[in-house]
This record gives structure tokens, C-alpha cells and sequence, in this order.
């Protein structure tokens, strides 16, 4: 932090202009020097650059179309990024210290983050593209009346499949416990392979399940790790391994797809008949930022329609924003995006809070273990 | 392990230092000791702390507790965790230094010339980068690496039926981490090889004695101690790999240090017991480098 | 009559010898190839000649970076763990120390550590002191690992020396600095060098206890293996392991030889 901040303290000249202008504007509502002063604070009393923890792809290794009106409108407070590779890591980095502005937890960590006074909730008001969020995805990032979240990315967890190699029994999470495809199938590092199994072996709810469901799942789990071959924690490795054939079947996400098609392989998305799991990322605001303001900007810019087609395009995810189509109907068809309910019930089973997520996690590293 | 005595100071000197409060050894020691205090000794009772609760992630109450010793002490899965990776690491412990041997012999008995040369020959691999070496391997085995296309190539295999089993498993592993070893671990055999008095061989072959036999009874137990010390120095490190298992190990390969990283990073994070798992690691290791002190001195290391 | 191997058994040994380099040096050489081989991805048949990869990587300021960090995280450790290891030579063969077994095991012991709970014991070390992580935690981590190495090299070096030498500084009134000054320090250079080299580059290829305490800046080892999971980086970073490998054998094989050859023309060996 040093040299860089310094120089962005000095106002640039646009900020200068900038200034003029807001005091020019606000004079004319209110007394000249008071008012000059408030927006000469305003601009000046957040500098620096945003800190921003984002996922891999997100930041300036792929994906600075997203945020590239907040960097046009803000030169000097260009996003400097740290990467989570999850909320886990997050929550680690955070505890030990990194002064980050926002960051992305998805929507199963809202009310985990939301209650644990690391973070404060936003104010839609700042924010213009909010009105065209979907308004599920906007609830779900709610807690206690709150907007702790703002949904932007968005997607399901189904199943990639070769289809010239693989014959489904039928149209259901099973493909990913199909004992024929031994050696070729792909699971996911996270704990929410026990919700799914929970979700598989038909139990009522698969995020809170009782100390006997959570027995039966993770033994499930285990009887069918030795069908495995790769449990993926990063979407490149998982590309990899199917590209070059070593995979067949895959737990995945729909920008897997995208990617495989790409390689020219014949790959089905499959959504089960137990319906995909829903995610949606949702960009939280860290307590005690001092770069309020720049932090809704940047949020504003992720939630625009021309960043939210341009994710859609390249990344083969969704985004909140409802007005945004990608040029892709394969890819509008898959996430269904012309329905607004597309992540909910009953079409699917958004990711949400898992009262014992320690447990989970502990089941799950065991069956790893095993 | 203790470095070679030092020759006392010749007696006129000693009186001289009788007379003045001798700081010299203290000032000496006392940087690299107190550096490895800190920022050893210190590190580790403070995973002893995290691994009885009496540190803890979480913000709530804790305090000294053996829960999670007991609880590892009785799960299945930790402990069969750690025998897999205790078999994994024997297995290409074991091999390696089977392999090694010769090599070794080779360098230090057949009075080749050029030896030390040979030796520089075979261990400089070691002394380049793990990472680099591990994704050689990643490039050789996978279903469109090395092997499997140059099998489609010659028409081996057809393109449908690649060897599939190479990457992503147990083999993966083992054979990464013996391959990553091998230059090693025939160091301390060629050490205690060399050291070999060949007058011994020469009287057992006066003795009437065949070569095999001379072999059998004179080699082999006097290189004991440098076979020993090369089965330590590659199987201590490979039971708490994590590095290759996590690159070329797939969901088989998973290994004891892969579990330990995991605790502590992915998912949600379980500190206490991920400091359990490492503190019985060094535990174990502990006891190996106690009870086999005598077969790790540095002599039989130090190649001059 | 050779008492230790028949012809035949030196010619089979010798077979077995080449095949094994042969064996260890393959992969090299395969990555080798494939850094001059025209195609996104590393399989047969062969593309063309190129040597686009190698300049993709020149260009890759991201790599640059993580070349640059690992070097200062390097060169920093290995001066640290030369003085330190420097300062409990002399003392191991220079002095009388009590508990000299003990103290001398534990100088030696993180050489039996396995990286994985030393690099978690210092994370929890510097997460409960509240320190962040950085180029500095690094470095700490990376000084206690190169310290037993150079306690390796330095004390056989000070032990083969004549201690006589120093005794007459010391007769001839030469204060204990001056002499290490002018006699030993002379005398152990090629050995302190050595130990320096050997101190970096364990330093610039150390993954497992940097992944733990590593700050935003990353050090190439895992710069590396975040790439090695990034399929469409892979020929560039092949490229980039080629140059680093030819390095680091060229600066071994150099360091070695070098010493050997400095310290037989320095002489001063105890007979």
C-alpha cells in the first residue's frame, strides 16, 4: 500500500471537474462553501483502491468486463483483488486480518455471514441496476429485512455427461453413483455432496438433516467413493480431466459445459428429476469500510445489463440481472432464463443455510478420508 | 543427531579463557537458537494449544479438552487414513531404496573413475523443482499425455481404449513420489559404501569366500546403517505428503497430509482436529527419528 | 580379481546405472520438447517447431512477479540462514558447549519435520499473533527450514580447517573478531557460498510451507501450481520449467564443482 495511495490521494483532474460540478449542482439547492465542502468530502473521504476478494475469473485475471464502468467512472480507486478459493478461505483471510471493501460468499452463506458482524447491509438505493435483479435472487439475499446480499452471478450444480460414451439409466443424480462408469465419474470438494446425497436418498431436508439421515448419507457417500476418480475444488482441473478424456461424468457447473463444448466434445447437461441444485453469488459489504460509496459503485457496475450479458456470453453463467439474454439460446435454454423462478421451487433447490454446516463438513472430510 | 566433537582448545589457550567471563558461546548460540524457539518450538506447542481447545478459530468458549484426541483415537476413518498412507509410503520407501542400492554400489565399489561425477549425475534431478518434476508426470500419463498418445501413434492402442488408470491414482502417487526420491535416497547408501574397508572384502575372498557370499556377509550388514538412513530420510517425508496426491492422486490417492490441509482450508475449517491429525504426524515422526537416532547422523549424510 | 563385482556384475550394474539416469532425466527432456512443440496441448504426435512459448512467458507479467517474489523470498532466507547457521557452526566445532547432543538436535530437527505441520504450526503462529501473512512470513518459514542445511555444509568445512591457523592469530594478539575476520572467514568462503546456494535454492523451489503462510504476493512454486491446473497456461509454463530446471542444474552443478575446486586451492586441512 504506499506509493500507489499516495498518488490517489492528490485529486486527479477529473476528480477536480467532477468536484466543480457537484458543487456547482449542489449550490444551487443549498449555501455555496457548506455544500462545496460536503461533496469535496464525499469524493475525498473515500481514496484508496477498492480491496476486493473475489473468486478466481472474477477479478483482472478474466474478468474485468464486469466491472470496467466502475473502473472508467473511478480510475484512481481501480479494484485491487484478493482471491477466495471459497467462503472458508474468505472467513479465514478475514479473521486473520485482510481489510477487504466486499466479497462473494453464495447464497447458502448469507445468513452465516449476516449474523456473524463481519458484515453491514447495503443500501439498494445506491445502487441503480437494482430494480432489475430478479426479485427471488434478491430475497434470498436478504436477512431480517436487510439486503446483505446482491445477487449477480448465478447458476445450477447438475451433471456433465460425455454422450458418446455414456448412457444415463435415466434423467437423475444416480449418473454420479452409476456403478458401470467406474474410474470416469467426478465429484465435488464441497460439503454439499452430503446435501445432495441427502437429496438423492429422498429425504425431506436434505440442508438440516438429522443425525440418522446424516449417518445413512455419508455412508452412502462412502460405498460409491470407489466409483471415483477426481474430486474436483477447481473448475480447471476438473476441465482437464474431462478434456482429455480421463472423465466422463462430472458433478458440474453450467460454464463446464460451456467449456467442454468448446473442445468439440459431445456433452449433455443433465438436469435430474430431482431437480439441480440452485446458486446464486452475492457480493457482501464488509463492516467498517471505509470506501462505502465505491463499494456500491462497483456493485452497480457488476449489476448492469451489459456486465450481465457479457458473464452470460463467456462464462456460461446467469446473472441476476432479468434483463439481460446471452447470445447463446443453448445457454438461455439450459438455465432457463426467460423464467424468472428458474432457481427456486419447483424447478429447483436453491442453495441455502445449513444450520450444522461443522457437522456436514466433518462427515464429508471423512468420506473423502475413507 | 549430533554434529562431530569439536577438539578441545589446546591447554594454554583454556587457561587464558578461565580468566575472563566467556560470552563467546552464548553470543553464538543465541541468535540461531533463539530464532528456532520462536519460530519453531513456539509454532508447534501452539498447535499442541489449538489441538486441546485451548486456543480455538471459533470466538466462543473453550478450554483444555481431550475431545478431539478421543475422538480421532476412536474414529475409523483418521487412523485408516494414516495406515494408507503408512502403506503408500513403506511401499515406495521400500522400492526405492531396493532400486538405490545397486546404483549406489555401483558408485562407491566398482572403482569407476568417475564417481563422484556419476553421483552428481544422479542426484542433481533432486535439486530441481518438485513441482516441475510432478508436472512432467502430469504431462506423461494422463488419457492424451505422453504415453497414451504415443501408444495411439504406433498403434498400441487404439485411441478408444487409452491406458486410463494411469493418472489420478494410488500407482499415480507412488510412482511420482518414487521417482521424485530416487536421486536421494541413494546418497546415504553410497556414503556408507564408500566408508567400506576393502580389505575386509579381501580377506573374506582369501577366506574363500565367493563374491556373493562376501556380499551377503561383510557388505550388506556394514551398509545396514546407510541403508536405514535412506529408508528414513524418503519415508518421513512422504508420510505427510499432500502435494503430489493433491496434483496426480485423484479421489484414491488421497493421502494423510491431503486430510490435514483440507482441515484447515477447504469446506469449514475444523482447526482443532486438523491440529490433532498433524501433531500425531509429528508424533509418529518423532518416535521414528528417536528410535532410529543412531542411523540418521549427519556423517552418514555429508558426502565430502 | 576385483573382490566387490565380476565383469559381468559391473557391466550389469552399469546397464542399470544408465538406465536409471536414463529413467530421471526423461521427463526433463520430455518437457523439453514439448516447450518447443507448436500445440495448445502436451501429447504426440508432435506440432511444429516454436518458440511462441517461451515468449507468451516473457511477457507474462503475472509469472515475472512470482519469479521476482520467489527470488527476494530466496535471497533473503538464505542470508539469514547462512549468518545463523554460520554463527552455531563455529560454535558447535569451535567452543565446548553443554548438552551439546541435545543442542545440536534440535538446530537439526527441522530437517524431520514434514512441511505440513510446520507450515500450519507457523500459520497458526502468525494468525494468533495477529500477524498478516506477507514476503516476511515467508522468509521467517523458509530460514528455519535452509538452517539445517547450512549448519551441514559449514561445520564439516570449519572441522576440516586447521585450527592452528587461528591459534596463532590468537598468539600473535589477533582480537576473536579480526581472526574469524582475516583467517576463517577466508578460508570458509567457498563453504559459506555453497551453503548459501544450496539455502536459495531450496528456498526458491519451496511450495508446501509457503502455501500456508504466503501474503498477496505470491512465490513461483505456487504461482506454478495454480497454473498447473490451468490447461491453456500449461505449454508456457512448461516453458518457464524448462529455464528454471536448466538453472538450477547449471547453478548446482556449478556451485559444487566450484567449491571443490576453491577449497582444494585454499588448502588449510587439518592432515
Amino acid at each position: 500500500m504506499g506509493i500507489e495511495d499516495e498518488a490517489e490521494r492528490r485529486l486527479s483532474r477529473e476528480d477536480l471537474l467532477k468536484l466543480a460540478a457537484a458543487a456547482g449542482g449542489a449550490t444551487l439547492l443549498a449555501g455555496p462553501v457548506g455544500t462545496a465542502r460536503a461533496a469535496l468530502e464525499r469524493l475525498t473521504a473515500e481514496s484508496g483502491r477498492l480491496q476486493v476478494m473475489d473468486w478466481a475469473g472474477y477479478g483482472n485475471d478474466g474478468g474485468q468486463a464486469m466491472f470496467a464502468q466502475y473502473v472508467k467512472r473511478y480510475p484512481s480507486n481501480k479494484p485491487r483483488f484478493t482471491y477466495m478459493t471459497n467462503e472458508s478461505d474468505a472467513l479465514a483471510k478475514l479473521h486473520a486480518g485482510l481489510k477487504a471493501d466486499l466479497f462473494r460468499p453464495y447464497v447458502g452463506w448469507v445468513k452465516y455471514f449476516a449474523t456473524s458482524g463481519l458484515v453491514q447491509p447495503w443500501n439498494p438505493k445506491l445502487i441503480s441496476n437494482f430494480k432489475y435483479l430478479n426479485p427471488f435472487m434478491v430475497k434470498a439475499g436478504q436477512y431480517n429485512g436487510q439486503q446483505y446480499g446482491i445477487p449477480d452471478d448465478w447458476g445450477f450444480d447438475a451433471i456433465l455427461y460425455r454422450s458418446d460414451k455414456v448412457q444415463p439409466r435415466s434423467r437423475s443424480w444416480g449418473l454420479i453413483f452409476d456403478d458401470r462408469y467406474k474410474g470416469k465419474i467426478a465429484w465435488f470438494d464441497d460439503l454439499n455432496m452430503i446435501t445432495l446425497a441427502g437429496l438423492y436418498l429422498g429425504m425431506k431436508n436434505p440442508w438440516n438433516q438429522s443425525d440418522s439421515e446424516l449417518k445413512r448419507s455419508q455412508s452412502f457417500l462412502k460405498s460409491k467413493k470407489s466409483l471415483v476418480r477426481l474430486i474436483w475444488s477447481s473448475e480447471t482441473n476438473l476441465w482437464e480431466a474431462f478434456g482429455s478424456g480421463d472423465l466422463w461424468i462430472a458433478y458440474a457447473w453450467p460454464n463446464d459445459w460451456v467449456q467442454m463444448k468448446k473442445k468439440g466434445l459431445k456433452v449433455v447437461y443433465m438436469r435430474p428429476k430431482e431437480k439441480p441444485i440452485a446458486w446464486v453469488g452475492m457480493l457482501m459489504l464488509l463492516k467498517g469500510t471505509p470506501r462505502y460509496n465505491l463499494a456500491h459503485a462497483y456493485v452497480d457496475a457488476w449489476s448492469s445489463t451489459k456486465s450481465a450479458k457479457w458473464l452470460e456470453d463467456n462464462y456460461g453463467y446467469g446473472h441476476a440481472n432479468i434483463r439481460a439474454r446471452p447470445s447463446s439460446s443453448d445457454l438461455l435454454k439450459v438455465l432457463r432464463l426467460t423464467n424468472p423462478r428458474a432457481v427456486t421451487e419447483p424447478n429447483a433447490h436453491l442453495d441455502r443455510d445449513i444450520p450444522r454446516r461443522a457437522v456436514y463438513a466433518r462427515l464429508w472430510e471423512e468420506v473423502k478420508a475413507s | 543427531m549430533a554434529v562431530a566433537e569439536a577438539r578441545d582448545p589446546p591447554a594454554h589457550l583454556r587457561r587464558r579463557r578461565r580468566l575472563r567471563l566467556d560470552l563467546t558461546t552464548p553470543a553464538l548460540l543465541s541468535p540461531p537458537l533463539l530464532w528456532l524457539a520462536v519460530f519453531f518450538v513456539v509454532p508447534i506447542a501452539i498447535v499442541a494449544a489449538y489441538s486441546f481447545d485451548v486456543y480455538s478459530l471459533d470466538p466462543g468458549p473453550h478450554g483444555f479438552t481431550l475431545d478431539a484426541w478421543r475422538a480421532f483415537a476412536h474414529s475409523s476413518v483418521y487412523l485408516a487414513l494414516f495406515w494408507k498412507s503408512v502403506k503408500m509410503s513403506l511401499s515406495v520407501s521400500a522400492v526405492i531404496v531396493l532400486l538405490a542400492y545397486p546404483l549406489a554400489y555401483y558408485l562407491a565399489l566398482s572403482g569407476t573413475k568417475r564417481k563422484y561425477v556419476l553421483l552428481l549425475l544422479l542426484i542433481a534431478p533432486f535439486l530441481t523443482s518438485y513441482l516441475l518434476r510432478v508436472l512432467a508426470w502430469k504431462v506423461i500419463l494422463g488419457n492424451q499425455g505422453v504415453i497414451n498418445s504415443f501408444l495411439y501413434w504406433t498403434g498400441l492402442r487404439s485411441a478408444d481404449h487409452p491406458l486410463s488408470q494411469l493418472l489420478y491414482s494410488r500407482f499415480a502417487v507412488m510412482l511420482v513420489l518414487g521417482y521424485i526420491w530416487l536421486p536421494f535416497v541413494a546418497l546415504p547408501i553410497f556414503v556408507s559404501l564408500e566408508s567400506l574397508d576393502r580389505r575386509l572384502l579381501e580377506a573374506a575372498s582369501d577366506l574363500g569366500a565367493s563374491r556373493l557370499q562376501a556380499f551377503r556377509r561383510v557388505t550388506l550388514p556394514l551398509s545396514m546403517p546407510g541403508v536405514v538412513a535412506a529408508f528414513l530420510f524418503v519415508f518421513i517425508p512422504t508420510l505427510g505428503e499432500f502435494v503430489t496426491p493433491s496434483l496426480v492422486g485423484g479421489a484414491s490417492g488421497y493421502m494423510y497430509g491431503n486430510q490435514i490441509v483440507d482441515l484447515f482450508g477447504t469446506g469449514f475449517p475444523d482447526w482443532e482436529t486438523g491440529s490433532v491429525l498433524a501433531l500425531f504426524l509429528l508424533g509418529v515422526v518423532a518416535l521414528l527419528t528417536v528410535v532410529f537416532a543412531r542411523f540418521l547422523q549427519p556423517r552418514q549424510v555429508a558426502a565430502d | 580379481m576385483d573382490v566387490a563385482l565380476s565383469k559381468n556384475g559391473a557391466r550389469l550394474l552399469r546397464a542399470f546405472f544408465g538406465s536409471v539416469v536414463v529413467f530421471l532425466y526423461a521427463p526433463i527432456l520430455i518437457l523439453l520438447i514439448f516447450s518447443f512443440n507448436d500445440s495448445p496441448v502436451p501429447s504426440f504426435p508432435l506440432g511444429g517447431f516454436t518458440l511462441h512459448w517461451y515468449h507468451q512467458f516473457l511477457t507474462n507479467s503475472e509469472l515475472k512477479g512470482a519469479l521476482g517474489t520467489s527470488a527476494i523470498v530466496a535471497a533473503l532466507s538464505s542470508a539469514g540462514a547462512v549468518v545463523l547457521g554460520l554463527l552455531a557452526a563455529l560454535a558447535l566445532t569451535r567452543r565446548r558447549i553443554y548438552a551439546k547432543p541435545a543442542i545440536s538436535a534440535l538446530l537439526l530437527s527441522p530437517l524431520v519435520i514434514p512441511y505440513v505441520v510446520f507450515g500450519i504450526a507457523l500459520l497458526l503462529l502468525f494468525h494468533t499473533l495477529g500477524v498478516p501473512r506477507s514476503m516476511l512470513t515467508v522468509v521467517i518459514g523458509h530460514v528455519v527450514i535452509s538452517l539445517p542445511y547450512t549448519i551441514l555444509v559449514l561445520v564439516p568445512r570449519l572441522d576440516q580447517i586447521d585450527v592452528t591457523l587461528e591459534e596463532a592469530a590468537y598468539d600473535l594478539g589477533a582480537g576473536r573478531f579480526p581472526t574469524f575476520r582475516l583467517i576463517t572467514l577466508p578460508l570458509i568462503l567457498p563453504a559459506v557460498v555453497s551453503a548459501f546456494l544450496i539455502a536459495f535454492t531450496t528456498s526458491f523451489d519451496e511450495y508446501a510451507v509457503a502455501s500456508f503462510v504466503v501474503g498477496t504476493r505470491v512465490t513461483f512454486p505456487i504461482y506454478l501450481y495454480s497454473a498447473l491446473r490451468f490447461p491453456n497456461q500449461l505449454p508456457q509454463v512448461i516453458a518457464v520449467a524448462v529455464v528454471v530446471m536448466v538453472l538450477s542444474l547449471a547453478v548446482v552443478v556449478a556451485a559444487e564443482v566450484g567449491r571443490r575446486i576453491a577449497e582444494r586451492r585454499l588448502g588449510a586441512v587439518v592432515e
